[in-house]
């Protein structure tokens, strides 16, 4: 795990607060040497903000300045555009700590363009089909994914794997949608699961720590 | 040649579209022609885009095209993960 050099993207101080109250004895300060996989942050809480903020107003110039060819008279819109992008991004609720392992995204980028194109193809021959081979069914997946990203980044894939479409969530319970009930769901949405905890650096299920 | 190449690509891309536009119409149920719009329209504009980008002059050009692919997917994804929701619901209270 620690071989990924994961890369952080953003910061919050969930997963420290979450460490310190899972902890029945309080860390010793050197925390972060005694269990390197969870890093306690010790980063004050403005500094998250303010790294937020300008993360935010980054992505948003370098997307502006892409669509425009980064012509400068452009800015008279883009600089209140990107200002206002950065705001309305503190509307929406702090999102989780999540870190991304370079590795495990070009694995996962590969893996991805490799099943999309077998999602379209069978649905394309199914199309042409005379017969078409449906039997549509609904069946029910738990998440085990932390909140945030690595669930939607989850719910969003298996749209575009063969056969399967993300219909509902329930609490914890994800309901999918397949086009054929011979299909063997499990198998492929827990391969999934684990892509998706190597993609964001996260733990196995079995050695539980978030 | 390269021009051969991104026409063999767009061409491929309007086959999926095509596709999709078929299940759309012959699939029996809205969840069914979901699959058929999310993914075989997704892998055709990912085709499109490809012959376009490969066609493109400048990398700035080629930057907004995977943009143009990107926004595209995620929509398709959460758009499709909504109807899908709306629909269940719809049945429920009908």
């Amino acid at each position: 795990m620690r071989a990924t050099t994961p890369l952080r993207l953003t910061a919050s101080a969930r997963v420290h607060s979450l460490t310190l109250a899972d902890g029945q004895v309080s860390p010793p300060p050197d925390a972060a040497q005694v269990v390197p996989a969870i890093r306690p942050d010790n980063t004050p809480k403005r500094l998250h903000i303010v790294r937020r903020c300008l993360l935010s107003m980054l992505v948003l110039s370098v997307l502006w300045g892409a669509l425009t060819d980064w012509r400068a008279d452009a800015l008279v819109f883009g600089i209140p555009a990107v200002v206002l992008g950065a705001a309305i991004a503190f509307l929406f609720p702090h999102p989780p700590h999540w870190r991304l392992s370079l590795r495990g995204a070009l694995v996962f980028a590969l893996w991805f363009a490799v099943q999309s194109v077998r999602g379209a193809v069978d649905v394309a021959l199914r199309a042409f089909a005379p017969a078409m081979g449906l039997r549509p069914c609904f069946r029910p997946y738990p998440l085990t994914l932390p909140q945030g990203a690595p669930r939607v980044m989850f719910i969003n894939t298996i749209t575009l794997l063969p056969g399967t479409l993300s219909a509902e969530v329930m609490g914890d319970t994800l309901i999918v949608h397949l086009l054929d009930a011979r299909t063997d769901l499990a198998p492929a949405l827990a391969d999934l699961d684990a892509r998706i905890r190597a993609l964001f650096a996260l733990p196995h299920p079995t050695e539980h720590s978030i | 040649m390269l021009e051969i190449a991104a026409a063999a690509f767009i061409a491929l891309g309007t086959l999926f579209f095509v596709a999709g536009t078929v299940g759309l119409l012959r699939f029996p149920d809205i969840f069914c022609r979901l699959h058929a719009l999310t993914k075989a329209d997704g892998l055709g504009l990912a085709l499109i885009a490809v012959g376009v980008a490969l066609l493109a002059g400048t990398a700035g050009a080629v930057f907004r095209i995977a943009l143009v692919w990107f926004f595209v997917a995620v929509a398709s994804a959460t758009c499709g993960h909504l109807i899908a929701r709306y629909a269940r619901h719809g049945v429920r209270h009908d």
